[in-house]
C-alpha cells in the first residue's frame, strides 16, 4: 500500500490533469469568492455595472463576507457544486484512465492484492485533496486580508474553531464528490463516460429533481438525501449563503441540518469508497 | 533442468468457446522460451493463465512452485500485455518511475530500464507522442523495471526494426543467463532461433515443444519457418486420417 501510494502520488504530481483541475478550482474560488463580489461592492457608488446594489445595507453584507473571519465559509461555499464537480472529474479520470490505458491490468497482476493498488490511489487522492483545501484556505485568507486592508476594515482572524469547522466541512464535501468520481471511474472502466455521467448527475439531474421536489412533495423525501443536497446543506449549515439569496452560491441549501448532512456525507463517502474497492476486487481483469 | 512454470491439462473457455484444449508444457528456469503460433491460436490466453488473470475451466498452472496468480507470486512475475500498458499523458521516464515505485524501487532502476529498451533519448517525451514501436518499448521498460524472476512478454518485439529486435533478444538472453525465466510470444519465426526452447501452439493445442534444433531435426529442414509449416501440415494430415477412420 505504501508503495502504491508513493507511485500514485508520483503520477498525480507529474500529471497535467491534476494541476489543471486544481488550478481551475483555485481560480474559480478566488474569482467567485472574492474578485467578483469585491468588484460589485466597489461599483456601488455610481460607476455602474451592478445596479442592483443600490442599497447600502446590501453593500455592507457583501463587504462583511469578504472579511478574513469569513474565509472558512468562503472556502466551503463553492464546493457543493463547482468545486465538487471538478474534484469528481479528478477522481473519475485518475481511476478511469488506468482502465483506458490498460495500466490497471498490469498493476493488478503485480500487486499482492488489488485492494492495495486502488487503496493507494485513494490515499494519494486524499493527500492531494487535503493539500488543495489547505492552499485554498490560505489563498482565501490572503485575498480577504487584502480586501480588508484596501477598505480599511478591521482585520480579525477567523477563530480556530471556525477554521477547523470550515476546513473539515470542505474536506468532507470534496472527498465525497471525489469518491463519487472514483466509483464512476471504476464502474465504467474509463474516464470519458465516468466524467460525463458524474457531471450530468451533479450539475443537472440533482437540480432538476430538487426543482420537481418543490412541486411534488413525495419526491422531496428522495432529494433530501441526495449527495448534492447533503453537500449543499453542510455548506449552508457552516454559514454559506444559500442559492436563494441574491449573494448566495449555487448549490448551497438549507434543506437538512448540519449534523444530518455530515452523517449523510460520511455515509456516501464510505459507500463510494467501499463500493469501488469491492467492485475492483471481485471483477475479472478484462483482456 | 529445474522447472519454473508447469502447465498441466489446461482448458480455458473464453466467451462461449473453448480456446485452449488441454495444454501441458514445462518451462525451464533460467531460459528464454518462445511461444509461437498463428493469430488467434491462444498465445495471449495461455500467458494470462500463467500470470493468473485468466479464469480456467480445468487443469493447473504452477509458477515457481505456487499456483498461478497466488498473492506472493505477483511480486516475482512481470507481465507485458500485448497492448501497451503505459500512461500516455506521462513521459517515458515518469511511467518507468511510476512502475518502479510500485515495487519500492527508485529513479535509478527506472532510468536503467528505459535505457535498456533503447529509449534513453526519448525518456523525457510524453508517451502519447511516441511512435507505435517506441510506445511498446516504453511498456516493456515498465515490465522489466522490477527485474522479476519470471517475465511473461506478449509480443514484445512487434513493430521494432531488425537492429532493435536483435538488441532486445540479446537483452532477454542476458536476463535468462542471470537466472530469470522468460516466456516470449511472437509471430515472427526468425526470432524463434533465439530461444532456448519453443512451444508451438495452434488452435488451442500444443503441437511442438522442443529446442530449435530439435524442431529442425524432427521436421528434417534447417529453416524454422519451413519446419513449422511441415509440423502443421503433418498435424493436419493426422487429423484428417483420424476423421476418415471414424
Ligand atoms: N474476451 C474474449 N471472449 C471471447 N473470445 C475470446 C476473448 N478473448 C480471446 N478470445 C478468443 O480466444 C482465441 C485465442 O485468443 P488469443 O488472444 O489468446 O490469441 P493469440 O494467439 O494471442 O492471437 P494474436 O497473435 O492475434 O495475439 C481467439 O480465437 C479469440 O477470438
Ligand atoms: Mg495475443
Amino acid at each position: 500500500m505504501i508503495a502504491s501510494l508513493r507511485a500514485e502520488l508520483l503520477r498525480l504530481r507529474r500529471w497535467p490533469v491534476t494541476w489543471v483541475l486544481c488550478g481551475t478550482w483555485l481560480v474559480l474560488n478566488l474569482a467567485f469568492g472574492y474578485l467578483f463580489n469585491y468588484l460589485s461592492y466597489r461599483s456601488r457608488d455610481g460607476s455602474g455595472f451592478a445596479e442592483n446594489i443600490t442599497d447600502a445595507a446590501t453593500a455592507r453584507v457583501l463587504l462583511r463576507h469578504l472579511m478574513p473571519d469569513q474565509a472558512p465559509i468562503t472556502l466551503v461555499a463553492g464546493l457543493p457544486m463547482f468545486g465538487g464537480a471538478l474534484l469528481l472529474i479528478l477522481g473519475a479520470i485518475t481511476v478511469g484512465s488506468g482502465y483506458g490505458w490498460g495500466t490497471w491490468k498490469t498493476i493488478f497482476t503485480t500487486r499482492p492484492r488489488r485492494h492495495t493498488a486502488l487503496g493507494g490511489t485513494m490515499a494519494a487522492l486524499g493527500i492531494v485533496l487535503a493539500g488543495l483545501i489547505a492552499v485554498t484556505f490560505v489563498l482565501d485568507l490572503i485575498a480577504s486580508f487584502t480586501v480588508a486592508a484596501a477598505e480599511s476594515q478591521p482585520t480579525t482572524w477567523p477563530s480556530l474553531a471556525d477554521s477547523a469547522q470550515g476546513f473539515g466541512a470542505a474536506l468532507l464535501i470534496s472527498a465525497m464528490w471525489m469518491a463519487a468520481g472514483v466509483l464512476l471511474g471504476t464502474l465504467t472502466r474509463g474516464p470519458a463516460l465516468a466524467v460525463g455521467l458524474g457531471l450530468v448527475w451533479s450539475l443537472v439531474v440533482e437540480n432538476l429533481l430538487r426543482g420537481v421536489a418543490g412541486l411534488l412533495g413525495p419526491v422531496a423525501n428522495v432529494t433530501d438525501v441526495l449527495p448534492g443536497t447533503a453537500a449543499g446543506s453542510l455548506a449552508g449549515a457552516v454559514g454559506a449563503l444559500t442559492q436563494s439569496d441574491p449573494n448566495g452560491t449555487p448549490g448551497v441549501t438549507a434543506v437538512i441540518g448540519g449534523t444530518a448532512a455530515t452523517i449523510l456525507l460520511g455515509a456516501y463517502l464510505v459507500l463510494f469508497l467501499a463500493g469501488s474497492l469491492t467492485l475492483t476486487a471481485r471483477r475479472d481483469v478484462t483482456t | 533442468m529445474e522447472t519454473a512454470i508447469e502447465v498441466r491439462d489446461l482448458v480455458v473457455v473464453r466467451g462461449k468457446r473453448e480456446v485452449l484444449h488441454g495444454i501441458s508444457a514445462l518451462i525451464p528456469r533460467g531460459s528464454v522460451t518462445g511461444l509461437l503460433g498463428p493469430s488467434g491460436s491462444g498465445k495471449t490466453t495461455l500467458m494470462r493463465a500463467i500470470v493468473g488473470v485468466q479464469i480456467v475451466k480445468s487443469g493447473t498452472v504452477t509458477v515457481l512452485g505456487d499456483p498461478a496468480g497466488t498473492a506472493r507470486l505477483r511480486r516475482r512475475v512481470g507481465y507485458l500485455t500485448q497492448a501497451p500498458s503505459v500512461y500516455a499523458d506521462l513521459t517515458v521516464r515518469e511511467n518507468a518511475r511510476y512502475f518502479a515505485s510500485l515495487y519500492g524501487l527508485g529513479a535509478v532502476e527506472a532510468d536503467r530500464a528505459v535505457v535498456d529498451v533503447g529509449l534513453g533519448d526519448a525518456a523525457r517525451q510524453l508517451v502519447g507522442t511516441l511512435s507505435e514501436g517506441q510506445r511498446s518499448r516504453a511498456s516493456l521498460a515498465c515490465a522489466l523495471v522490477s527485474n522479476p524472476d519470471v517475465l511473461i512478454l506478449d509480443e514484445p518485439t512487434v513493430g521494432q526494426d531488425p537492429v532493435l529486435r536483435d538488441e532486445l533478444w540479446a537483452r532477454f538472453n542476458a536476463l535468462a543467463a542471470q537466472g530469470s525465466t522468460l516466456l516470449v510470444s511472437s509471430h515472427v519465426m526468425d526470432e524463434a532461433g533465439r530461444c532456448g526452447q519453443l512451444l508451438l501452439i495452434r488452435e488451442g493445442r500444443l503441437i511442438a515443444e522442443d529446442t530449435p534444433d530439435g524442431i529442425r531435426a524432427a521436421a528434417g529442414v534447417q529453416d524454422l519457418d519451413e519446419a513449422f509449416l511441415r509440423l502443421i501440415r503433418a498435424q493436419d494430415r493426422t487429423a484428417t486420417t483420424a476423421d476418415g477412420g471414424r
